[in-house]
């Protein structure tokens, strides 16, 4: 299409070229200005973190810099959080992810039972995480508990769901895949609809196997979903406080001390908060990397991902 | 035996397990709704009772009676406070977001993905870090144990989470016919507006339905940041746990009203999450 | 109806010529019903308290906040509220938040230094961090100032254990109620602990109810060992909640304390000898007669289990058992005991939880906060309370005199009387008092919970904890 330039139009031009570089900040900058105020707090977290400061002595709040750092970091009891916040984190994202993206997969065709239970399966994830840990500690309970009963059906007998160190891993992480399963299944649902058609039906016609139509063509278009979907997962779970808390308050013994949980404890009963402000200080610096480390990945992805399709 | 056959019943087989592992708890809660304490509570727990509608109507007259006496229930305020929090937040997240989306999206500039990452680490902040400095200030400013000051905190729950799911959907759009429809002369406003939002429509409907859904589960904010006057019913729920017991049946019943209102906002956004799109065409 | 009959019988009531049912029957004939009555009386009651000097009405027409657990001694307060509003022309609002999350709502009220509220609802342990915080009134002041409280408030009718458990001088390991000590909060209820059980359990297995905790957990195993029921409840999750109500009473019965003074410091005292051999003992008793999910037991899962048969005893607060008798499926089944842990103990020595009111040092209404706080935890409120609705243990030496209460308890609650007049000398709270609690006793609860599952041996489980324990100590200075 050819465009006819008359002085007018290169005036108009320039000025719509100005306005155009401006235009993608006018559009993200409120964003940016209503969020802009957790800064202030975020900065007063940071300098509380640089305090020895409990509220029950009172007299001897002062700086201490990096006092809280090196006793946490000197402390056991943290690196044990540490360990229990990834393994939590990684078997949490792990089984929804594998599990979500297999039953976005049964449900892509479009028909009426499918699209149904696709609003059913919203329900878990519309449950506050404290709420359904309160029914699910109901529903393990030994005597009162449906699951624990259907289970000694089976021969299971006095299976410890949440009181044993050995099952109070996996009880959580159930309760968490129950609840959050539906978060990836929705976002990866919807990609896999928005995809285009064209490919497959393509590939159909020209007979290429299922298992090489999903590993070169479904997965690799569905990318930024999956990396979206795992990144909000991930960093949900590093800071996962509802559903451990609610069932076990980190217990029993060390099991399940993850970073929120801990700090809350130390903020909120303890009343030490500059230790609580350092180890949530901790928790952002591992989550930043961690996301760095993703988004970048991210990118990309997606450039070889457009490459490619 | 037929292979295609075989696949289906081995794909429905493979849907059904996995409809009743995530409804199964939804229907022994519903069940709950409908019992009294006595029943809930025996061993083994069992089918057989005596349906009760007393949980509702505690909720939603706004009285239980226990076994010390009539208490007061505040669940449907709480109910209230939960709907106008998280539609306030998630509308301004819409406002706020889908335009930074669309602007990342679409235009290559400089700070570009520096923003954005911005924006989205502000989902890092562990509440609790947040927390803690805010209450002070939120006093000094006269936000304390208010709606616009909640919603404003709830931005970081649903602002990000908008931001980046509505950026995806606007990546994938390929921007060949808004160019089109710019070069017939219309604005970018319009471009966006008439064009890149409809197309982008599943993609904002399950940002904005799975933001309001964060919203509607988030406790602590409110807990810290409000009076008795702002909670919303994640914390009223815990109302129903008091010294002379728990009242599951009325925490089953509160959980499945509070649920009402996010399957309703679901079932309006189906529609848009499942809807065809002729983006196919346009992609080739 | 002739209003000015029924106040002469409800005035006759009062002054205890009248017997409560007798009231209530004739006070019925004239169309008046309970709850009515039961304002009237508290009404006299306030009066009485309006007449013993103050100008309660100084503050008419201002207003107070409340910040309180949903509880039921609140909503029985609330019940009477009216009255006092009208004996002071306060308003007075309230904001009641879930108990699971109270405490925490009350932490960060304070820490916020926010004036909203004036006075709120707390244990005693919770007053050992807000008093060195600075963020609650010493209430001597109130109390000993003949123009802000009442001749007729009787501070004195409050046992004497529990006013001393509720203030402290802020120094670690002083004695509680010693001298020098604030009063940091007014107590206002009460649970001490003691053995519930289940008679028909019990009648059924052919087992006499237990003497000691050696009695206690082979009888347990033996319940247990029948496979239909098990046999004691007690809590287990990882907080402070699992160490102070039986556990840390039977623990005080052999003599054990969780911390000694040595030299102006604490050094923790629950790795000695004899400490190991009770924590054996403890433990041993939840593995073979306990619940199967001990550790993620808390007060609502011991007292289920009671109430729905599936334990036949529970070693926890009296009221929780009581609150078992009514609406549940062994409801008229429970009976209650004293319970003196140590053979070798003549009585029980139970810890105390103690409900009380607290003021904020941050409002800006401290005196009418105290008129509110003298109100409720005034005899007659007590009283009406524990006579008329659920307000046990009621904290005034008086209240439990009351013939009707007396009676109204032997009648249901068989054993809960006695429980109580034979352990009452002995109540209180045995924790030393330092600004460490919650940290220390979240950390034994936790450990407890590892022993319990055999990731550690009980010697040096307990070796490990006082180490922590001194070096967390050592970082305070305490």
């Amino acid at each position: 299409m050819a465009t006819v330039q008359t002085a007018e139009s290169t005036v108009a031009k320039r000025r719509g070229v100005t306005f155009a570089r401006a235009l993608p900040y006018l559009l993200s900058l409120p964003a940016l200005l209503v969020c802009i105020g957790i800064l202030i707090p975020f900065v007063t977290a940071i300098i509380y973190s640089l305090q020895r400061y409990n509220l029950a002595f009172p007299d001897t709040r002062a700086f201490i810099w990096f006092g809280n750092f090196v006793s946490l970091v000197t402390d056991p009891a943290f690196w044990n959080t540490v360990r229990v916040s990834l393994e939590y984190t990684v078997l949490t994202v792990g089984v929804e992810l594998l599990l979500g993206l297999a039953i976005a997969l049964l449900l892509r065709e479009r028909n009426w039972v499918h699209n149904t239970i696709s609003v059913l399966l919203i329900l878990p994830l519309m449950v506050a995480p404290a709420i359904a840990s309160l029914m699910w500690k109901l529903m393990t309970n030994p005597n009162f508990g449906v699951l624990s009963y259907l289970v000694s059906l089976v021969g299971v007998q006095n299976f410890k769901w949440a009181s044993a160190p050995s099952s109070a891993m996996f009880t959580v992480v159930l309760v968490d895949t129950w609840v959050y399963t539906p978060f990836i299944t929705i976002l990866l649902l919807a990609g896999l609809r928005a995809l285009p058609k064209q490919p497959f039906e393509a590939a159909e016609l020209d007979g290429v196997p299922a298992t090489f139509v999903f590993f070169r063509v479904t997965l690799p278009m569905l990318t930024p979903y999956i990396l979206t979907a795992t990144l909000f997962r991930m960093l949900d779970s590093m800071q996962q406080f509802d559903i451990i808390y609610s069932m076990t308050q980190g217990g029993p013994g060390d099991t399940l001390t993850v970073f929120q949980v801990q700090a809350y404890l130390e903020a909120f009963n303890f009343t030490n908060i500059g230790h609580s402000a350092a180890l949530v200080m901790i928790l952002w610096a591992i989550t930043y990397v961690l996301s760095t480390v993703f988004i970048k990945n991210w990118l990309k992805l997606r450039a070889k991902a457009r490459g490619q399709s | 035996m037929d292979k295609a056959f075989l696949r289906r019943a081995v794909r429905g087989l493979l849907l059904l397990l996995v409809v009743v592992f995530f409804l199964f708890p939804m229907f022994w809660v519903l069940l709950m709704s409908f019992q009294t304490n006595q029943d809930i509570l025996r061993t083994p727990p069992s089918l057989a009772f005596t349906p009760t509608l007393s949980n509702y109507v505690a909720l939603l007259s706004g009285k239980i009676t226990t076994s010390v006496g009539t208490l007061p229930v505040e669940y449907m305020k709480n109910l209230a406070n939960s709907a106008i929090l998280s539609a306030g937040a998630v509308a301004l997240s819409l406002l706020l977001g889908v335009p930074a989306a669309y602007a990342f999206a679409r235009f290559k500039f400089r700070l570009g993905e520096d923003i954005a990452f911005t924006l989205l680490s502000f989902r890092f902040a562990p509440p609790i870090l947040v927390l803690l400095p805010l209450q002070l200030y939120f006093q000094d400013i006269g936000l304390y144990d208010t709606y616009t000051g909640l919603i404003w905190v709830y931005q970081l729950i649903t602002l990000p989470l908008i931001l980046w799911i509505v950026r995806g959907y606007f990546e994938d759009i390929s921007p060949d016919i808004e160019h089109a429809y710019r070069l017939d002369g219309h604005s970018w406003f319009k471009s966006l507006w008439k064009i890149a939002i409809p197309l982008a429509r599943p993609g904002i409907a399950a940002a904005g339905l799975l933001a309001f859904i964060f919203a509607w589960n988030n406790f602590v904010f409110a807990l810290v940041l409000g009076s008795a006057d702002v909670q919303p019913v994640t914390v009223g729920s815990l109302a129903f746990m008091t010294a002379s017991g728990i009242q599951y049946g009325t925490i089953a019943a509160s959980l499945i009203l509070s649920i009402v209102p996010t399957l309703v906002l679901a079932l309006y956004t189906q529609r848009y999450l499942v809807e065809g799109l002729s983006l196919g065409a346009v992609k080739g | 109806m002739s209003s000015r009959k029924v106040k002469d019988l409800v005035k006759a009531a009062h002054d205890k010529k009248m017997g409560r049912r007798e009231l209530l029957q004739r006070v019925g004939a004239l169309g008046v019903g309970a709850a009515a009555t039961s304002f009237m009386l508290n009404g006299l009651a306030t009066e009485a308290l309006a007449a013993g000097g103050p100008d309660f009405k100084k503050f008419q027409g201002k207003s107070i906040r409340l910040l309180m657990n949903k509880h039921p001694y609140m909503d029985a307060l609330v019940k009477n509220l009216d009255n006092f509003k009208s004996m002071t022309g306060l308003n007075v609002t309230y904001d009641i938040f879930p108990e699971d999350v109270y405490f925490d709502k009350v932490t960060t009220a304070l820490a916020s230094k926010g004036t909203q509220y004036d006075a709120f609802m707390t244990g005693a342990y919770q007053t050992w961090k807000y008093g060195p915080a600075r963020q609650i009134v010493d209430l001597n002041h109130f109390i000993k100032d003949p123009k802000v409280t009442s001749a007729n408030y009787n501070w004195m009718d409050v046992t004497e254990g529990l006013r001393a458990s509720d203030s402290w001088d802020g120094k670690a390991g002083s004695k509680l109620g010693g001298p020098g000590s604030h009063q940091w909060a007014i107590p206002w209820g009460f649970e001490l602990n003691n053995i519930a059980y289940n008679k028909r359990i019990m009648g059924e297995l052919g087992i006499d109810p237990p003497k000691n905790l050696p009695d206690l957990i082979e009888k347990a195993a033996k319940i247990s060992a029948s496979g239909k029921y098990y046999g004691v409840g007690v809590r287990g999750s990882r907080s402070w909640a699992t160490i102070h109500p039986g556990f840390l009473s039977a623990y005080s019965n052999y003599g054990l304390h969780d911390f000694v003074v040595q030299g102006g410091k604490l050094k923790p005292a629950m790795n000695t000898k004899e400490s190991k051999e009770f924590h054996k003992m403890w433990i041993e008793m939840i593995q073979k007669g306990g619940p199967k999910n001990w550790t993620t037991y808390t007060w609502y899962e011991v007292g289920n289990d009671l109430g729905a048969g599936n334990s036949a005893m529970i070693f926890d607060a009296d009221i929780l058992g009581y609150f078992q008798q009514n609406g549940t499926k062994e409801a008229g089944n429970i009976a209650y005991m004293p319970f003196a842990a140590n053979p070798q103990a003549s009585k029980p020595t139970p810890n105390v939880w103690i409900w009380s009111l607290a003021m904020s040092e941050f409002s800006k209404m401290k005196e009418a906060a105290w008129f509110f706080i003298q109100w409720a935890t005034g005899t007659e409120n007590c009283t009406f309370g524990a006579v008329n609705a659920d307000l046990v243990d009621p904290v005034r030496d008086s209240v439990w005199k009351v013939p009707e209460f007396q009676a109204r308890l032997e009648k249901s609650y068989p054993g809960y009387l006695n429980q109580f007049q034979q352990s009452i000398g002995q109540s209180r709270i045995y924790f030393t008092p330092q600004q460490l609690f919650p940290e220390f006793t979240t950390d034994w609860a936790a450990m407890l919970q590892q022993m319990y599952a055999k990731e550690i041996p009980i010697d040096e489980g307990l070796d490990k904890l006082a180490q922590s324990l001194e070096r967390k100590l050592h970082e305070v200075g305490i």
